[in-house]
């Protein structure tokens, strides 16, 4: 359904407008998450990309501040720069995803495994309500307690509680090398149980993926930090977990940059970000396999990537009965939400303070 | 508000044995760790489980009646500070661990467990709680949640919220709400997230799902002396810029120092100026590898001593002396003012010196204690309360330190809340249309505003200070008692 | 913390007690380790509570009789004073306070008929003995006694051991290194006299001429920790007069008058006997203390090899701060394996005459002492204190795991004279 305004805010106070003056809004980022922008009503398009670049940058800090539009790329490029990059992995880089955006849809990629995912970065939030208010919470401190976590509520908002304008992360240096051992498993349930493992020993381990693949599970194991400990490190993995192959350089940066840009997803198949834990896959598993979905699961076992053939009904009523939620990313849906959702009726009290008009999408 | 409406309804459904009403009995819950507020409740309830959470705060929402709850009265800023002849809801019985999994790495809590004993029960699995506020031998993790504490190892995995995968909580309305789950990730707006640190106005924590770490392989903690603050702050600065990611980076300055040997004899440098405490943590080869360059940077920040820690025993020496700097400070001095405020990390140097310029002018010791690795500070202003006049300058001297970390882009509160302490600076720090919203945020849960009443907006009223004649706030024409 | 206490007016204990307050600063540290806390978790009955509360009655602000209750709960174990990073000296507030509550409280007359057997009774050895007796012929009337005194002969050993009058002098064995007079005791002396004589042989094995100077008594502790301050210090006063100065060190082998003695210097401020108090307390020592400074000479090992629990008796571990001592004296017996008790640092109860005056919570915080020891699986306990001997072995029997309980001078001895523990 095409929109019939397109606005392109260049400062906050575009935005604040903006706003005020249109009764139903849709923001838009990089458009890398083509599901959350649909709207069945004329709204009108907020086009963030414009209100770009980075404020503030001090890398002795650990800490940046920039404007919601800036791509993820730029900033990336710009921590690099220092030694410096996001913890939390976010994927979508190189298709244009935003700051905003992500926040937005609250995505962290496989790196989240390390030290966490975006909620733990995001340390200070600008935004402007659905009564053009322009309001902050957090700051531009790694620490800082005053106030309510205004930053936490818009994580995950899908911009239906207001529009980010301005962000300030917590970032840390980004190891020198990397190194991944590929480990088939003989079966799902080996595999759980090497990932659980795993999660609860020593190692230090930046990210740890189950792949679904033609052969069967297989366990994808990043390692990150001195080089010249590096190759110790694992092998002294690989015979803790009694085999595995040592991807080539060139090929690891690879794989986890196809991780990043989310590319095994068949075109017009629906993605979905499922929150899971190592008891729930297995059951996720069966149904998955049955609709003939494909998947990814990252972070150690803590979110699923579900891509996901034809219509999204089915999937609804399965999660549903796992009792498990889903945001669904790219596909048809004029409701983002699938499965189950926790604390609505407390998400419902915040929308109404944010938005009593209903301008933003309803949540 | 109809208080005995609401005695008599808990008096029907609690026996006196936890009902407290008789004076002896509320007089030591007048305050918590910040002695400086004194205010008396009607009544405390010994709550023993999570119904009866429930129930209090369903009766008080329908009495209207201000409710406080409380786990071990530990808190700095005042957050469990009775409302007078309100209700306190005391947590400490809901001392059950419900669950631990150690094989999704998850403890589900009640409120009044003891933050310790969270990585205590979780030992055997090789795993451990990770936000380590110094007086985590007794504070609970209902507080934790409400404060989002924090600790001296936050830098590396940040505080409580990083921590907390669900809430399941009783709103000030009544409501029961379930919030996140047990996986470490979220759909939706991060709610759980929301609900952490919101010091008590969001209602009461019932149950937590924490989140377990492993325990690292390996810790390796240096402890350098330095003659001056501002050579430990240059070395911070240092050990940041090599790229190393430490689990902690503490500094004590000389008073700080004195006063944590007197306590339990830690073995610290006695002449030094400044002490830095730096510790790595993970895989072995990775961490002594690090070390080794750590060490090196260390060396060329030209120390007065260094001293690495041979052992466990050791490290928990050079930790001890750490932990227990606040509570030392008291062998120094009659009385202290803990302040909590939080610099860029780059301005520490520029902080400090600010600091002992208005200890001298004055005319009061200051102790710091501080988290160097994330710019969080503790000065401890040191006065005598008997000597007319010093409880003012105390309390003066805090607030120009408070002003400072504003003017330097920091926060007014790193780690211990806002509470009663800081309630007024929080007009500098956030703007009126901030504070408009955290305030319609606040009454969309709680619309009588009968949790922790009073806390964290700046208030009309003057706090219940225990000093005489203006409060230096008023003074200065930031509050008013009108 | 602030507080307006008049301390002018309070005598030569005000300022002691005030500087206790004012060293409070409210942190709650102490909470974690008070066993009151713990089994009532309630502040009233923490340390930090409890000096909130006789800081108000101090002050004025609040009745006596209002805050006894909680103060009376206390178990006065000190165990706050080693949890307690601000230096808040505890037992220099409470134990003032306590005798000038006494004088001006009025007791039940239950409670003062308990109060007075025990203050009449337990620091006399003689009488002490002749209660016991006539004790063991009241015991089938158990059923219908109130709780206090039903608690007192729960108490009571099945047996009373032969007790052969000590000597005056006790010599070294080889070349003497040092002389000591010994502190007999009251209830020990009658309860488990063998702990005396053990002394007294591992002593002069060690090259140290022992004194048992006639005339002395007990040392007032009892009566020191129930408030009795003027008993405390006529009993007390005796001991000043019996004991040589000429000795290297008074030697006691029980923590609670170990503790007491070290309190002279404040039961005696502003009085005759400062200066001597002063003295005489320098020179005390724990025998455990003692020991270790001398060097002993090296035990031949345990025929078997033994597993046994040492548990800090409060007295020892928090009033007097002796925790490494013996643990360093009994690792020295080869075959001697000692294991550490869960929540070492909590009281068993026993706490002078604690278990008299509040059985319910002597009770409920003895059976938590005993539940942990039989947790470690050690095949008996070891400690340095009479009254921990008693509660503990109560409340062992009443879990049905009765191990022995030994003082661990005692087990030196047997390791020395080549016998099995417990012979």
């Amino acid at each position: 359904m095409a929109t019939i305004t397109a606005i392109a805010p260049q400062t906050n106070a575009d935005v604040q407008e903006a706003v005020c003056a249109n009764p139903q809004l849709v923001v838009r980022g990089g458009g890398t998450k083509s599901a959350l922008l649909a709207a069945d009503t004329d709204a009108a398009t907020l086009d963030m990309r414009q209100l770009t670049g980075m404020i503030e940058y001090a890398p002795g800090e650990f800490v940046f501040t920039a404007r919601a539009g800036t791509t993820l790329q730029e900033v990336a490029a710009t921590l690099a720069e220092h030694g410096q990059y996001l913890p939390f992995d976010p994927p979508l880089v190189e298709q244009g995803a935003t700051l905003g955006g992500t926040i937005a849809a609250g995505l962290s990629g496989s790196g989240r495994h390390r030290y966490g995912g975006l909620r733990d970065f995001l340390i200070g939030v600008r935004f402007v309500d659905g009564q053009g208010r322009l309001v902050r919470g957090g700051g531009k401190v790694v620490k800082n307690a005053a106030g309510f976590d205004l930053p936490k509520l818009m994580v995950g908002s899908i911009g239906r509680l207001g529009v980010i304008v301005e962000a300030s992360f917590k970032v840390f240096p980004q190891p020198p090398a990397f190194a991944t051992l590929r480990a088939p498993q003989p079966s799902l349930d080996a595999a759980l149980t090497t990932m659980a493992r795993l999660n609860g020993s020593t190692f230090d381990i930046e990210a740890l993926d189950l792949l679904i693949e033609e052969g069967g599970s297989v366990l994808y194991i990043r390692q990150g930090g001195l080089a010249t400990t590096l190759g110790a490190r694992q092998e002294s993995l690989r015979a803790w977990l009694g085999g595995g192959e040592a991807l080539p350089e060139a090929d690891e940066a690879a794989f986890w940059a196809g991780s990043r840009s989310i590319g095994w997803v068949p075109a017009g198949w629906a993605l979905v970000k499922t929150p899971v834990t190592l008891t729930a896959i297995p059951v996720l598993e069966q149904v998955l396999a049955a609709g003939g979905a494909q998947r990814r699961y990252i972070g150690g076992g803590a979110l699923a990537w579900i891509a996901w053939p034809g219509d999204l009904t089915q999937l609804d009523a399965y999660l549903t009965q796992l009792q498990l939620s889903g945001l669904v990313l790219r596909g048809a849906a004029t409701w983002p939400f699938v499965g189950t959702r926790s604390g609505a009726s407390l998400a419902a009290r915040v929308k109404r303070v944010l938005d009593p008009d209903n301008r933003f999408p309803i949540l | 508000m109809n208080l005995d409406g609401l005695l008599d309804e808990l008096a029907s459904r609690f026996p006196a044995a936890r009902l407290l009403q008789k004076p002896a009995q509320l007089a030591p819950y007048e305050s918590d760790a910040l002695t400086a507020f004194r205010s008396r409740p009607a009544a405390v309830l010994l709550a023993a489980t999570q119904d009866d959470v429930i129930q209090a705060v369903r009766l008080c929402h329908h009495h209207s009646v201000p409710f406080v709850a409380r786990g071990s009265g530990t808190s700095l800023s005042g957050g469990s500070l009775p409302v007078e002849n309100g209700l306190v809801i005391a947590l400490n019985k809901l001392d059950r661990i419900v669950r631990l999994d150690p094989a999704q790495r998850i403890a589900v809590v009640e409120p009044g467990v003891i933050n310790l004993d969270v990585s205590r029960a979780a030992a055997p699995y090789g795993l451990y709680y990770a936000p380590d506020p110094s007086s985590q031998l007794i504070c609970t993790i209902g507080g934790n949640v409400a404060f989002n504490s924090g600790g001296a190892h936050c830098l590396k995995y940040g505080m409580t919220a990083n921590h907390v995968l669900g809430v399941k909580a009783v709103l000030p309305d009544g409501e029961v709400v379930q919030l996140g789950g047990e996986s470490l990730e979220n759909v939706g707006p991060d709610l759980t997230g929301f609900f952490v640190g919101s010091e008590g106005l969001f209602g009461v924590a019932l149950e937590i799902t924490l989140r377990l770490l492993p325990k690292p392989q390996l810790y390796r903690t240096v402890l350098a002396a330095y003659d001056s603050l501002e050579a430990a702050g240059d070395a911070v600065a240092m050990v940041v810029a090599s790229g190393l990611l430490p689990g902690a980076m503490e500094i004590m300055d000389a008073l700080a120092i004195e006063a944590a040997e007197a306590a339990v004899h830690a073995g610290y440098p006695r002449d030094a100026a400044a002490l830095l405490i730096v510790e790595l943590e993970g895989e072995r080869i990775q961490v002594e590898a690090e070390f080794a360059h750590l060490l090196q940077v260390i060396e060329g920040s030209n120390p007065k001593t260094v001293t690495v820690a041979k052992d466990d025993a050791d490290r928990a020496r050079i930790w001890k002396g750490r932990k227990s700097a606040f509570s030392a400070v008291g062998r120094l001095s009659p009385d202290y003012l803990v302040q909590d405020g939080v610099v860029p990390r780059s301005r520490l140097g520029e902080a400090l010196a600010t600091i002992e310029r208005l200890s001298r002018k004055h005319d009061l010791r200051v102790a710091n204690v501080f988290h160097a690795g994330d710019g969080n500070l503790h000065p401890l202003i040191l006065f005598n309360g008997r000597v007319a006049g010093e409880l003012e300058r105390a309390e003066e001297l805090a607030g120009e330190i408070i002003q400072m970390c504003i003017d330097l882009g920091g926060s007014i509160t790193g780690e211990h809340g806002v509470g009663m302490e800081k309630r007024q600076h929080m007009n500098t720090m956030f703007t009126a249309t901030d504070l408009e919203v955290m305030a319609e945020l606040r009454r969309a849960l709680d619309p009588a505003e009968i949790s922790n009443r009073g806390k964290m907006f700046p208030a009309g009223e003057a706090p219940a200070l225990r000093s005489h004649g203006p409060h230096p706030l008023e003074r200065q024409g930031v509050i008013s008692r009108e | 913390m602030l507080h307006t206490i008049p301390v002018e007016t309070l005598g030569a204990q005000g300022e002691a007690m005030a500087k206790a307050v004012e060293s409070c600063v409210h942190c709650g540290f102490c909470l974690a380790t008070c066993p009151t806390y713990r089994v009532l978790g309630e502040e009233m009955d923490s340390p930090r509570g409890r000096i909130f509360l006789m800081k108000e009655v101090l002050e004025g602000a609040m009745a006596t009789a209002d805050a006894l209750p909680y103060i009376d709960r206390c178990l006065g174990c000190m165990a706050c004073v080693t949890a307690c990073p601000s230096g808040v000296e505890y037992g220099h507030l409470l134990t003032p306070f306590r005798a000038r509550a006494e004088q001006a409280r009025s007791r039940a007359p239950l409670n003062r008929t308990v109060r007075t057997l025990v203050k009449e009774t337990l620091p006399y050895p003689d009488r002490f003995r002749l209660a016991v007796q006539s004790g063991r012929v009241g015991r089938w009337m158990r059923a219908m006694l109130p709780g206090e005194i039903g608690a007192m002969l729960d108490l009571l050993p099945e047996i009373l051991p032969a007790a052969p009058p000590l000597p005056e002098l006790y010599p070294a064995q080889g070349t003497r290194r040092a002389r000591v007079a010994l502190l007999a005791g009251c209830v020990q002396q009658v309860l488990a006299p063998q702990i005396n004589w053990a002394t007294l042989r591992v002593l002069a094995r060690n090259g140290v001429e022992t004194v048992i100077p006639r005339g002395q008594g007990c040392c007032g502790s009892l009566s020191l920790h129930i408030g009795e301050a003027a008993q405390a210090r006529d009993l007390a006063r005796r001991n000043l007069a019996a004991f040589p100065a000429d000795v290297d060190a008074i030697i006691t082998n029980a923590a609670g008058c170990g503790s007491g003695m070290h309190e002279y210097p404040l039961l005696f401020a502003g009085e005759a006997e400062a200066a001597q108090a002063e003295l005489f307390s320098k020179r005390v020592r724990d025998i455990s203390v003692f020991l270790d400074e001398l060097g002993i000479v090296a035990p031949p090992p345990l025929a078997q090899p033994f597993t046994a629990a040492y548990h800090d008796a409060c007295h020892l571990s928090h009033a007097q701060r002796v925790t490494a001592p013996p643990r360093r004296l009994l690792s020295q017996i080869p075959n001697l394996r000692l294991v550490e008790i869960p929540e070492a640092e909590l009281c068993c109860g026993s706490a002078g005459t604690y278990n008299l005056e509040q059985p319910e919570l002597a009770r409920a915080i003895g059976e938590r002492k005993a539940r942990n020891i039989v947790s470690t699986g050690a095949e008996a306990v070891i400690t340095g204190n009479i009254g921990c001997m008693n509660q503990i072995r109560t409340h062992l029997e009443l879990l049905n795991r009765p191990l022995p309980l030994w003082h661990t001078v005692e087990v030196l001895d047997w390791a020395y004279l080549g016998k099995r523990l417990g012979d």
